[in-house]
């Protein structure tokens, strides 16, 4: 069950990004103003401690743009659906080889249909293969 | 251990704050308090990089959050663990053991 936020959070991020541009922004601002509060506790002036805040966060906008790109970012592990895409295809095209291979060689199209399966099914193999295994050349 | 040069091990950040939030909700602001705390002060993260590891961690679905009324009565965005959380902190700090121990010995070899 703890999938399901994520997902109905991936899905509010992609229907209202200026809602969570907003929300994330409400966020850090409230931390750069607890670290101002402590600050002016340990004696510093209240402009001393907003600058010294500021610069403890580090880049505000860069932090801003990298949650929302992570709110925005699919909830789920994308290997298994690639590899699950690739089997498709090279299903896909096994059967139309299958298909081909029973369709009776007496014109050019046939053989040529023949010829473009084996090549998408090889060649599905081949992608999903060095995917799997990035250090195969 | 000088704290300007304790700088954190990639992956660790995830871990201190799962640690942080087992001990109870809190938000951004408090889980760098804690993990200063927890850490005897030894630890200090760098205040900008907590948020994109509790975005991450909420994505994974270890953390969740809601937004409530903080100490000093503003709106604040809480994060608690999850079930889920719970457990991968436990595998975590398995992890960690085994890999400080590993280095521990092979740091001893002569």
């Amino acid at each position: 069950m703890s999938r399901v936020k994520p997902t109905v959070d991936f899905i509010h991020a992609w229907r209202n990004p200026d809602d969570i541009a907003d929300e994330v922004e409400a966020e850090l601002r409230f931390h750069v103003q607890m670290r101002t509060n402590s600050n002016i506790e340990q004696g510093m002036t209240p402009e001393e401690a907003r600058l010294a805040a500021t610069q403890s966060f580090g880049d505000f906008d860069q932090v801003k743009v990298s949650c929302c790109e992570i709110k925005r970012g699919f909830p789920f592990d994308l290997k298994p659906l690639r590899m699950g895409v690739y089997i498709a295809i090279a299903c896909l095209a096994g059967g139309i080889s299958l298909w081909a291979v029973n369709v009776p060689h007496h014109n050019l199209f046939s053989v040529l249909w023949q010829l473009i399966a084996i090549a998408v099914l090889m060649r599905s193999f081949l992608i999903g293969r060095k995917r799997n295994n990035p250090h195969i050349d | 251990m000088s704290k300007a040069k304790a700088g954190l091990l990639q992956g660790t950040l995830d871990m201190l704050i799962l640690k942080a939030l087992f001990l109870g909700p809190l938000h951004g602001y408090g889980v760098g308090q804690r993990i200063a705390q927890i850490s005897g002060g030894e630890l200090k993260i760098e205040e900008g990089s907590l948020y994109p590891g509790l975005y991450r961690l909420e994505r994974r679905g270890w953390i969740e959050s809601e937004w409530d009324v903080s100490e000093n009565n503003q709106r604040a965005k809480f994060y608690k663990l999850t079930r889920a959380g719970r457990k991968q902190l436990i595998v975590e700090e398995q992890n960690w053991e085994r890999l400080a121990s590993a280095t521990m010995k092979a740091l001893r070899a002569n």
